[in-house]
């Protein structure tokens, strides 16, 4: 037996009480945000299981990275604490206890390898540098290090001065690793679980989809996030989770599309910010595409947005709310709610709304509908059909929800087919009219809560004045509001989307629909049916009772590529190298389809923007109701 | 500089809801970037949506309360003398309501003020005491003009748009009312109809034209046409009128 395994015992010691200090010292970092109410209890219960289950099976998308997570931390994580309790008298003098010991590092050693694999000899853009990339390194010369000492504890010294060199690497690998814990890649381990823990949106972890945005408070002295200190202090730990694997830039459309935005970035900069005396020098990941020039300069009571702050105002105002990145996110992180919470203190406390984007918010305070149209004509498009208006009987089994593509004319198709379908199925319903407002969508992703509070107040007060079963809309952005936004404002409503309910007509016979032979699409998912309300499965049922061959795209269900038309991107119109529907067409037109089928107002107009030679798009109620035609001619065929 | 903007409680031209004059919004614009101290100015019954131009970029409004019907001028007068104004911006015409566009000009002559209208935008002048004003004319031209302070400058349209409305802003903005003079409005025999668009006037459109002939006549009487008279004797302005009222078969 020779010295060198108490020597490591003791050097691990050593290196988990500083690794406490540098977490205590972050974390004192996160008391400078507001408080926010959290179950310790239930979240540190929760904890395994969240840890577990649910980041897993986000990481577990990317099986190399899975593989090499368990390896890498498990073995780190087991053969440390292990080689602590070697410590206490009985167990150090175990040779088997050594021999597992040398087995976790071993393991360890093997996750180490494979991450320097991932990145040597070259680094995917996706992945950030600096000291990311030091770090296959520091867990190569820390598990490697500590095995050979291990391994000759377990072999009863016969390694001899190669052991000690084998402490001193591991000592040496080891302070580079506790080292990291304040900024660099290992801050990630404690402070996510930390944002386990203490999670804004813990029903996340409970199979709910957990997407509404939270109601602001428009009597607080400040509205809206612009210094760290003004989010909520599990808001800050959420962005210190941040691992930098850039999931979430692959993911996003905006990057894609050469906007200034990279979610990656986003977090780094606002997790940069809360220390005093803040840059955003050491980040060495992909920038913002065409990054406008920041001072990048921070601290907790200074600004986050601006050109002498962190985060250029353009970046903010790129982001389509999609949710694309919190979808890939494997720590959780919230971008959105993060988004929205700086957009709100742009649009609401300095008036800093994109000069496009103004115009939209006037019209909805004082028409209530962002495009200054008279509330009457959203029924225009129904010109020739009886449109039942709600105010006449007072009752309807549906309540349909026009939204805002009532007033344009492609859109105006897609209703034209719902209703047709409809009156086809004898569905008891109608329409509010003029009582109609804008839903408040666009004012909520523009910041514009005083504006959506208003428009969520007059809405309910007006639906509380009918009797409806349910609420059907073929705008996904109002069935989101609707149904999850509108509840603290007292506003309970079953709300359906069209694809679904149809789902259900077709299913129960009352549609007879004729199989479209010979036809191909692929189905567009919208972000807020598919990814915000988690219906992705009644859409694609639908289409296949219509008998067309069904093609998937690469990105498709819940983590579907946005259109490019969410989050008040269009009028907010941020330039960049191409446009996000165009990409998306490219994306529909690969699988070879002749249609896209969409299932959303933003959608429709977004790809039926796309110039060129390119697949058809049909909104789903369209291809419902060329199929329920071709049965009734074929029927009339045999007929005759 | 002290500036006081006018604004008027006008309805929007879709909705009709009760909603600042979308003109009066862009010269609180004006004003902002000019620089100097701005007031919004008021008098009316209510202060109502007026209170949103408070997030808009103006920091304080002063409400001069009226009854129902009363003329706003007087209290206007008195209190633009009352506050030493060097320059006073009031929308071209407004919205709805009973701004027809004539106050401005019933103030300056009251206040002895020099007026210059539809401004798009302010600068200072080269000396003291001036202003430099860039001046919308019909189809798109600017004339420059300097004038010196205080003067009345209405605002067009083609100014640039107003700031994003701020919540925030308009809430902490101020707001000061004071009862304003009372004025019974002078009777009026005017007639008032609900607005409707006219016809575009289709020169030689004559009955039986082509398709294409018609078209050709509709968009170049939307391109202008006609003839610019500059500085033209009061006889010869007439002639030129009376000469096109006969082409276009409004006078025998």
């Amino acid at each position: 037996m020779t010295n060198a395994a108490p020597g490591l015992s003791l050097v691990i010691l050593a290196l988990a009480l500083m690794a406490a200090a540098m977490m205590v010292r972050r974390a004192r970092l996160w008391r400078i945000g507001r408080p926010a109410s959290v179950d310790w209890l239930a979240g540190l219960m929760a904890l395994p299981k969240r840890y577990l289950v649910d980041v897993h099976h986000v990481v577990g998308r990317d099986p190399y990275a899975a593989r090499m997570h368990a390896l890498a931390a498990g073995g780190l994580l087991g053969g440390s604490v292990l080689a602590l309790l070697a410590l206490v008298p009985p167990l150090g003098g175990l040779r088997l206890v050594w021999a597992i010991v040398a087995l976790a590092f071993a393991v360890a050693f093997i996750g180490g390898t494979m991450v320097g694999r991932r990145r040597l000899p070259v680094r995917p853009a996706r992945l950030s540098g600096g000291r990311f990339q030091r770090l296959p390194f520091l867990l190569a010369a820390y598990s490697g290090g500590a095995l050979l000492v291990a391994l000759d504890a377990t072999l009863g010294g016969i390694l001899g001065p190669l052991a000690w060199a084998g402490l001193a690497l591991a000592a040496a690998g080891g302070l580079g690793l506790v080292l990291q814990i304040d900024r660099g890649p290992m801050r990630h381990a404690f402070a996510g679980a930390a944002h386990l823990v203490a999670h804004p949106r813990p029903s996340r972890f409970e199979g709910q989809r957990a997407t509404a945005l939270l109601p602001l408070d428009l009597d607080s002295p400040r509205l809206g996030v612009a210094t760290p200190a003004d989010f909520a202090f599990n808001r800050l730990i959420g962005f210190d989770a941040c691992i930098q694997c850039g999931r979430c830039e692959v993911a996003c459309p905006a990057f894609a599309a050469g906007q200034p935005l990279n979610p990656k970035r986003l977090i780094q900069d606002l997790a940069a910010s809360l220390q005093p005396g803040a840059t955003n020098a050491a980040y060495a990941g992909s920038p913002y595409p065409h990054a406008r020039e920041v001072a990048g300069v921070g601290g907790p009571e200074r600004p986050i947005v601006g050109a002498g702050a962190m985060i250029h105002p353009d970046t903010l105002w790129s982001c389509t709310t999609c949710r694309a990145c919190v979808e890939e996110c494997p720590m959780m992180i919230e971008h959105v709610d993060a988004i929205v919470e700086l957009r709100r203190f742009q649009t609401l406390e300095l008036g800093a709304t994109p000069p496009k984007a103004a115009a939209p918010l006037v019209e909805m305070r004082y028409a209530d509908e962002p495009g200054g149209r008279p509330l009457k004509a959203r029924t225009d498009f129904a010109a020739g059909l009886t449109l039942p208006l709600i105010s006449a009987t007072g009752k309807a089994e549906v309540l349909l929800w026009l939204g805002e593509g009532a007033y344009e004319l492609r859109y105006g198709r897609t209703l034209r087919a719902l209703v047709t379908l409809l009156q086809k199925a004898g569905v008891d319903f109608a329409v509010l009219g003029e009582e109609e407002r804008d839903c408040g969508d666009l004012a909520r992703r523009l910041g514009d809560e005083a504006t959506f509070q208003r428009l969520t107040r007059e809405n309910v007060a007006t639906l509380a004045r009918y009797a409806f079963g349910r609420i059907l809309t073929a705008d996904p952005h109002a069935l989101h509001v609707l149904r999850n936004e509108y509840r603290p404002f007292g506003g309970d409503y079953e709300v359906v989307h069209h694809t679904a309910f149809l789902d259900e007509l077709v299913a129960a016979g009352r549609l007879p629909v004729a199989t479209l032979r010979d036809v191909s699409a692929t189905y567009h998912d919208p972000c807020y049916l598919g990814r915000y309300n988690g219906e992705t499965d009644a859409p694609r049922r639908l289409l296949d009772r219509l008998g067309l061959q069904r093609l998937e795209m690469e990105r498709s269900g819940k983590r579907s590529m946005c259109c490019g038309g969410g989050g008040g991107a269009p009028v907010s119109d941020i330039e960049g190298d191409h446009r996000i529907p165009d990409l998306r067409m490219n994306q529909a037109a690969a699988t070879g389809a002749a249609i896209v089928a969409v299932a959303c107002p933003q959608c429709s107009a977004m790809l039926e923007g796309v110039t060129g030679e390119r697949p058809a798009v049909h909104d789903i109620a369209e291809l419902v109701l060329m199929a329920v035609e071709t049965a009734a001619s074929r029927q009339a065929e045999a007929v005759a | 500089m002290r500036i006081a903007v006018l604004l008027s409680a006008g309805r929007h031209r879709v909705s009709a809801h009760p909603a600042p004059v979308p003109v009066e919004l862009q010269a609180i614009r004006l004003a902002a970037e000019l620089g100097g101290e701005a007031f919004g100015l008021h008098a009316g019954p209510a202060i109502g949506p007026l209170h949103d131009t408070l997030g808009h970029g103006l920091p304080r409004l002063t409400h001069l309360r009226l009854a129902e019907n009363d003329d706003p001028a007087p209290s206007l007068a008195d209190a633009l003398r009352e506050g030493a104004f060097d320059l006073v911006l009031a929308g071209r015409s407004g919205q709805g309501g009973e701004d027809a566009g004539l106050l401005p000009y019933a103030l300056a002559r009251t206040l002895g003020l020099p007026i210059v209208a539809d401004a798009v935008a302010l600068a200072e002048g080269p000396q003291p005491g001036t202003l430099r004003v860039e001046q919308a004319l019909p189809r798109g031209a600017r004339r420059r003009l300097v004038i010196r302070l205080p003067a009345l400058v209405t605002v067009h349209p083609a100014a640039p748009a107003p700031l994003p409305f701020a919540f925030a802003a308009a809430r902490r903005g101020d707001v000061e009312t004071r009862p304003g003079i009372a004025a019974a409005c002078a009777p009026s025999e005017m007639e008032e109809r609900p607005y409707r668009p006219r016809p575009k006037l289709i020169a030689k459109a004559a009955g039986g034209a082509s398709a294409a002939e018609r078209l050709k006549a509709a968009t170049e009487s939307a391109s202008g046409g006609g003839k610019l008279l500059v500085e033209p004797t009061p006889d010869n302005a007439a002639r030129a009128i009376l000469a096109h009222l006969r082409e276009i078969g409004v006078l025998a």
